[in-house]
C-alpha cells in the first residue's frame, strides 16, 4: 500500500467513525426534538414513530404558551387529548426561564470577572501560592449534596433562601475554581512587555486590566464563560433546595413535569427541554472557535 | 509556571511593592469575606455531625450530644461502603469511557479536513444540554420497545426489543455511566483538541525523517507531551462525575433496589427522606475527607506534572 | 365532553347554563353558591383579604384556579403564588420547611399519612376551631376522616380520596371462549377473585407476555412498592406494630404478605421495577394489562369519551380481592397518598389558609373539583360525591360503585410519626427483593424489622405508643362492604 492509498484508508475510517459518533450525539437530540411535536399518542408508540405525521406546535403552545386553561374556541373543536395537560403549567415557564437567565447570568458574569482579575494577581504578583490555587479547587470538587442541608438552615437563618442573591452567591463560589484556572492560562500567554507599556504611559493596575489584558485575552474569556454557563445554567441540586417560589430555575421547572396519573408528559418535557436547551446551543454554535483554547489550565505551552 | 513578575526600575521599589499589595488585598478580602459568610454553613455541619437531632422530638439547638456514635454508625454501614463503592465505579468507568471516545475523536479531528466545523459544532452538543434534559430524554429512549432497542434492532443481530436498560439492576448502573459518557465526553474532546494542536511539530518531522512510524511518533513523542493534559482531563472528569447527581436521580432514584444509588443520592436520601440530618452531616463529613484526600492526591499529580511542563518549557526555551 | 363544559362555571355565569351545558351538568352546578360556601365566605370576610402562597403540584393546582378567582372576589382571600412542587418531593419540601419553621408557605398540599409527622415537628394548625366558627363539617366516606386527623384533632382538609380498586379486563373475563378455556384447565368456573390467591391464578391465566398482555399493573418500582404490601398485610389479619410499639414484621402474616406481593412478579412486566405511574397508567390504558388494583383516578382517564383510550368501556371494577389467611375472609384495600391541604402554624395568615382549604373542601365545590372530566388528578372522597350526578357521570356508575366499596374497607400505610422514613425502608427492602438481590421473606421481613427499630429508637418509642391505638383504630370496621 502506497502513502495515497494510505491516506485514502484513513479518510475512509475518518469519516466513518465520525459518522457513528454523529448518531450516537444526534440520536438523543433529535429524539427529543421530534417527540416535542409529535401528539400524545405517539409519544410511547411500537414501532417508535420518528417524525410524526401529525406534527404540530401544540406541546410548544401547551408549555409555553400564555393560556391558563383549556381555552373554549366557541365549539369548532373539541376539547384534545392534550387540553388534558393545559394550565399545568400556567405561565411558569417563562418565570423560569427569566429566572434562570438573570440568576445564571449574573453568576457566570460576576465569577468570570472576578475569577479574570483573581488571575491577573496571580500571574503577575502571585497573589496566590501555587498550592493555594490547586487548594482553590476542592471547593469545585465538594459535591454540592454534603453542604446543602446546613446551608438550608443558615440560608433561611439570614433570609437567603429563595432569593436570586443566594443562588448567585453559591454558584459564584462553586464556579471560581474554573473561572480562575481557565482565565489564568489565557493570562499567562500575554507578554508582559505589553503591561509595561501601559504602566510607563501612566496606568494604574485596574487600567491595564480594563484597557489591555482584558481586550488580549477577549477570547479566553468569552470561552470561560460559556463553560460556567453551562454549569450555572443547568445546575439542579442547589436549584432545588435553595429556591421555594420566587426563583425556581427551567431545570427545577422541568422536573415537575414527571407525571403520575396520567403517563409521562413526554411531550410537554420534550417542548420544555427544547426550550431549556436551545439558548446554550445557540450560543454554543456562535462562539465554539474560542471554546477549544479556554480548558487547558496552562497544561499545554503554546 | 510561565510567572513573569514585572521588572521593577530602581527607586520605585517601594512605592511599587504598596501598589501591589493594595491590589492583592483588593482582590482577595472580598473573597475572604465570602468564605467568612459560609463559615457557619460547616460549623452547622459539624454541630450536626456531633448531636443527635430528631426533627420530631425537639427544636435543633437542643440536640443531643452523642460523640462520635454517628460517625460510627456511617462507617460501619454496608450500605454507605457499598454506595461509595458504587459511587467510585460509576466514577471510574464513565471517566474512562469519555477519555477513550473523547481522545479518539481528538485524535482523529486535529488536523483539519473537509467537515470538521461541523463535526465539532455537533460533537460539543451533549455538552450543552442540562443533565435533567438528558434523563428525561433516557427516560423516553430506554425502555423494552422503546426507540434506543428499535433503533439498535436495525443493525445489530437478535432480538434487542427485550433489552431492559433500567429495570435490571446488573444493567441499570452501566445505563448511567453510558449516559454520563454521553453527556461530558465534549468536555475531554475539547480538552484534548486543545492538547493536541499545541503540539509543538518539530519533534515530530524530526522523527519521521529518522524512519519513525505512526505508533512510535504517537507513542514516544505526542503521548508524553500531552501527558499532564490527560492528567488534568481526568481527574477534573474523575471529580465531577464524583458528585452527579440530576441524571441519576431524575432516572431511577437510585432504584431498583439499592442498584444505582451512589454518594449523592444515598445523602439525599439520608437527609431528605429519612429526615436524617445529623447522620447526612456526618456523612458529609466522612465523604468530605475521601473527596479530599482524593482532590490532594489529584493536586499531588497536576502539580508535578505541571512543572515537569513548565522545566520542559523552561530549558526549550533557553535553547531557543 | 366539550371544552364548553370545562368552562362551565364562567358559562354558568353568564346564564347560559341551559343553552349550552348538558343536563348532567346542571345537576352539579345547582345553584351558584350553596349555604355551606356561604357560611364559609361570611366568616372569611371578616378575615380581611390575603395573598397565600401554597405548595401543591401544578397537575393538582389547575382544578382551582377558578375556584380561587370566585372566593377570591368574595372575600379578598387568593392563592396569590403556587409552588409547583411534585407529589413524591411535597414531603421533604415540607419537612424542609418546618425544620427552618418558615411561615414563607401557608397552605401544603400533601399526602395525609405526614400529617402525624408534621404535627410532630409542629407545623400543623389544628384546623378545628376554625370549622367551628364558620360551622363547617367535614364529611367523608366510612372511616376515612380518620385519615384526615391527628391525636384528636383535625388537621387537613382533603381533596383527593385515591383509593385502588380492582380493575379487570372486562372483554377478556367475560368472553365466552375464555372462561370455558379456564373452566376446562382449572376444573372450576372463572369467578371475580376473592382471595389474592384466586386473582393471581386468573392472572396467571390471561398472562401472554408474547402478545404483549401482562397479568398484573400494579406498581412495584422503589417508590411505590410499599403500598400494595399494605393492603396484603392488613387482608392477612396482620399490622405492623404491637401495642408496645415494637415492628412485627417478623410475623407470618407479615411474610405471607411479602410472598403474595412478590408473586406477582411472575405475572408482571419485566421492567416494572423500574416503571412508576408514568409508564404503567399508558399500558393500562392501551390494553396491555389484564388486571390491577390502580388509583381510581384512572377510571376517568379510561372512561373519559375525549381520551384516546383503547379500553374505554372494557373493565370492570370492583372489589379488590382479600385473604383467608387470618382464619376469616377480610378485604382491605389501601388510600395512599390521600392528598389534604393543611394549614402552616407558623405563616401569618393561617386563619385566611383554613378558611381557603375549607372553601375548596364543600361538598359543592370538591365535587365540581373531583368532577372535572379533564382534569381527573383529585378522586371522590365525599359520601355525597358517590351520588353526585356529574362525579358519576365521569366515574361511570360501576366505577363509583367500586370507588365506594373499596373506601368503606380502606386503610392507610403506617399512620404514625416518621411514616416517611418507615415507608422508605420497606420499599428499598421490597425494592431490592423485586429486584432480585435479596431473597426470602425471612431475610427481607427481618432486615425491614431491624432497621424499623432503628427508627423507632429515634423517632420515640413513648411517642409511637400513644400515637399506635389511633392507627389501630382507623382500620376499617367491617371485612367485606355491604
Amino acid at each position: 500500500m502506497n502513502r495515497v492509498q494510505k491516506a485514502r484508508l484513513f479518510t475512509i475510517f475518518r469519516y466513518a467513525m465520525l459518522f457513528i459518533w454523529s448518531v450516537i450525539v444526534a440520536f438523543p437530540i433529535f429524539w427529543i426534538v421530534s417527540t416535542s411535536f409529535k401528539p400524545d399518542w405517539e409519544w410511547h408508540a411500537w414501532p417508535p414513530v420518528y417524525w410524526s405525521q401529525e406534527a404540530s406546535w401544540a406541546n410548544y403552545r401547551a408549555v409555553w404558551g400564555r393560556t391558563q386553561s383549556p381555552r373554549a374556541t366557541s365549539g369548532e373543536k373539541v376539547a384534545t387529548e392534550t387540553a388534558r395537560y393545559e394550565s399545568h403549567s400556567a405561565n411558569k415557564p417563562w418565570q423560569a426561564l427569566w429566572n434562570s437567565l438573570y440568576i445564571a447570568i449574573t453568576a457566570t458574569a460576576l465569577s468570570v470577572a472576578f475569577g479574570a482579575i483573581l488571575a491577573y494577581g496571580v500571574s503577575r504578583y502571585r497573589i496566590l501560592s501555587e498550592i493555594r490555587m490547586f487548594q482553590l479547587l476542592v471547593l469545585r470538587m465538594i459535591p454540592p449534596i454534603v453542604v446543602a442541608a446546613p446551608l438550608t438552615l443558615y440560608y433561611s437563618a439570614i433570609h437567603l433562601m429563595d432569593t436570586a442573591l443566594g443562588l448567585i452567591i453559591v454558584y459564584f463560589i462553586t464556579t471560581l475554581p474554573y473561572s480562575v484556572w481557565m482565565t489564568k492560562s489565557f493570562v499567562d500567554e500575554v507578554p508582559v512587555e505589553i503591561e509595561q507599556a501601559a504602566e510607563i504611559l501612566g496606568a494604574t493596575k485596574w487600567q491595564a486590566i480594563r484597557e489591555v489584558i482584558f481586550p488580549l485575552i477577549r477570547s479566553g474569556i468569552v470561552a470561560t464563560f460559556l463553560f460556567i454557563l453551562i454549569l450555572t445554567w443547568s445546575e439542579y441540586l442547589l436549584s432545588l433546595m435553595l429556591s421555594k417560589v420566587d426563583v425556581v430555575t427551567l431545570p427545577v421547572q422541568l422536573a415537575k413535569y414527571e407525571g403520575s396519573d396520567e403517563g409521562r408528559v413526554y411531550g410537554h418535557q420534550a417542548a420544555l427541554a427544547v426550550g431549556i436547551t436551545l439558548p446554550l446551543m445557540i450560543i454554543g454554535i456562535f462562539i465554539r472557535k474560542h471554546l477549544v483554547r479556554g480548558f487547558t489550565f496552562g497544561m499545554v505551552k503554546r | 509556571m510561565a510567572t513573569a513578575t514585572i521588572a521593577q526600575p530602581k527607586g520605585r521599589r517601594s512605592t511599587r511593592a504598596r501598589g501591589v499589595r493594595v491590589f492583592k488585598w483588593s482582590v482577595l478580602s472580598p473573597l475572604i469575606l465570602l468564605f467568612a459568610f459560609l463559615i457557619p454553613v460547616f460549623l452547622l455541619q459539624i454541630y450536626f455531625s456531633f448531636h443527635s437531632w430528631t426533627v420530631y422530638l425537639s427544636t435543633w439547638f437542643d440536640a443531643e450530644y452523642v460523640g462520635l456514635e454517628l460517625f460510627q454508625e456511617v462507617l460501619t454501614e454496608g450500605r454507605f461502603w457499598r454506595a461509595m463503592g458504587r459511587s467510585l465505579l460509576f466514577a471510574g468507568l464513565s471517566t474512562l469511557g469519555c477519555f477513550i471516545c473523547g481522545f479518539a475523536l481528538a485524535l482523529l479531528m486535529y488536523k483539519p479536513f473537509r467537515g470538521q466545523a461541523f463535526f465539532y459544532i455537533l460533537f460539543i452538543l451533549p455538552m450543552l444540554t442540562v443533565p435533567v434534559v438528558i434523563a428525561y430524554t433516557a427516560d423516553m429512549l430506554l425502555y423494552e420497545k422503546g426507540p434506543i432497542n428499535g433503533f439498535l434492532s436495525y443493525f445489530l443481530p437478535g432480538d434487542l426489543s427485550k433489552f431492559t436498560w433500567l429495570a435490571n439492576p446488573d444493567v441499570a448502573i452501566f445505563t448511567i455511566i453510558l449516559l454520563e459518557i454521553w453527556n461530558w465526553t465534549p468536555f475531554v474532546f475539547i480538552i484534548m483538541l486543545a492538547g493536541l494542536s499545541s503540539l509543538p511539530t518539530e519533534p515530530v518531522e524530526a522523527a519521521r525523517i529518522l524512519g519513525a512510524n505512526r505508533l512510535q511518533i504517537f507513542r514516544e513523542i505526542q503521548l508524553p507531551l500531552l501527558r499532564p493534559v490527560i492528567f488534568l482531563a481526568l481527574i477534573l472528569r474523575f471529580l465531577e462525575a464524583m458528585a452527579e447527581f440530576p441524571k441519576t436521580w431524575g432516572l431511577i432514584q437510585g432504584g431498583p433496589g439499592t442498584a444505582t444509588e451512589t454518594i449523592p443520592i444515598y445523602l439525599y436520601f439520608t437527609t431528605w427522606v429519612s429526615f436524617d440530618i445529623s447522620k447526612g452531616a456526618a456523612m458529609s463529613y466522612v465523604v468530605m475527607v475521601i473527596m479530599i484526600f482524593i482532590v490532594l492526591t489529584a493536586i499531588y499529580v497536576l502539580r508535578r506534572e505541571k512543572r515537569a511542563l513548565d522545566a520542559l518549557h523552561e530549558t526549550s526555551r533557553a535553547e531557543a | 365532553m366539550s371544552e364548553k363544559q370545562i368552562k362551565r362555571r364562567s358559562l354558568l355565569k353568564a346564564g347560559l347554563a341551559t343553552a349550552v351545558a348538558g343536563p348532567a351538568v346542571l345537576g352539579a352546578g345547582k345553584a351558584h353558591a350553596g349555604p355551606e360556601e356561604d357560611a364559609v365566605i361570611k366568616a372569611a370576610k371578616k378575615l380581611g383579604g390575603a395573598k397565600l402562597n401554597g405548595m401543591m403540584w401544578g397537575l393538582y393546582w389547575r382544578n382551582y384556579p377558578d375556584l380561587n378567582k370566585e372566593f377570591m372576589k368574595a372575600t379578598g382571600i387568593s392563592m396569590d403564588k403556587v409552588s409547583d412542587v411534585p407529589n413524591l418531593q411535597i414531603p421533604q419540601r415540607a419537612m424542609a420547611e418546618a425544620i427552618t419553621r418558615s411561615g414563607k408557605f401557608d397552605i401544603f398540599h400533601v399526602e395525609s399519612m405526614m400529617i402525624p409527622s408534621l404535627a410532630a415537628a409542629g407545623m400543623l394548625e389544628p384546623l378545628d376551631d376554625h370549622m367551628k366558627s364558620v360551622g363547617f363539617d367535614l364529611k367523608m366516606v366510612g372511616n376515612f376522616e380518620t385519615f384526615m386527623q391527628y391525636q384528636g384533632k383535625t388537621y387537613a382538609m382533603p381533596t383527593d380520596g385515591n383509593v385502588c380498586p380492582q380493575f379487570i379486563r372486562k372483554d377478556l373475563f367475560d368472553n365466552p371462549d375464555e372462561r370455558k378455556a379456564f373452566a376446562d384447565k382449572h376444573g372450576k368456573e372463572l369467578k371475580w377473585p376473592v382471595t389474592w390467591e384466586d386473582e393471581l391464578e386468573v392472572m396467571k391465566f390471561f398472562h401472554r407476555p408474547d402478545k404483549e398482555l401482562y397479568g398484573f399493573g400494579g406498581l412495584r418500582d422503589k417508590a411505590n412498592s410499599s403500598f400494595w404490601y399494605w393492603m396484603y398485610l392488613y387482608s392477612a389479619g396482620g399490622f405492623p406494630f404491637d401495642d408496645d410499639a415494637n415492628p412485627t414484621l417478623n410475623t407470618p402474616a407479615a411474610e405471607y404478605a411479602f410472598d403474595t406481593w412478590l408473586a406477582r412478579k411472575q405475572v408482571s412486566h419485566p421492567e416494572a421495577a423500574a416503571w412508576g405511574s408514568p409508564q404503567m397508567i399508558p399500558r393500562i390504558r392501551n390494553g396491555k394489562i389484564f388486571s390491577c388494583q390502580y388509583w381510581d383516578g384512572i377510571i376517568a382517564l379510561i372512561e373519559s369519551p375525549t381520551a384516546k383510550t383503547k379500553t374505554r368501556g372494557m373493565w370492570h371494577y370492583g372489589l379488590v380481592p382479600g385473604s383467608k389467611f387470618s382464619g376469616k375472609l377480610i378485604h382491605r384495600c389501601f388510600s395512599a397518598p390521600v392528598m389534604a391541604m393543611v394549614v402552616n402554624r407558623h405563616s401569618p395568615r393561617k386563619k385566611q389558609a383554613a378558611a381557603w382549604a375549607m372553601y375548596m373542601s364543600t361538598y359543592k365545590n370538591s365535587a365540581e373539583v373531583v368532577g372535572h372530566p379533564l382534569f381527573t388528578f383529585h378522586d371522590p372522597w365525599h359520601p355525597k360525591h358517590m351520588t353526585d350526578p356529574q362525579v358519576t357521570k365521569v366515574y361511570t356508575k360501576p366505577g363509583i360503585k367500586s370507588v365506594r366499596d373499596n373506601l368503606l374497607v380502606t386503610a392507610p400505610p403506617p399512620y404514625v410519626t416518621g411514616y416517611q422514613e418507615f415507608k422508605e425502608v420497606v420499599d428499598r427492602n421490597l425494592s431490592e427483593a423485586y429486584a432480585g438481590r435479596k431473597k426470602g421473606a425471612k431475610k427481607v421481613m427481618g432486615d425491614i424489622q431491624n432497621e424499623w427499630a432503628k427508627i423507632i429508637r429515634k423517632v420515640g418509642k413513648r411517642k409511637l405508643k400513644r400515637e399506635i391505638p389511633f392507627y389501630k383504630g382507623m382500620m376499617p370496621k367491617v371485612d367485606k362492604p355491604s
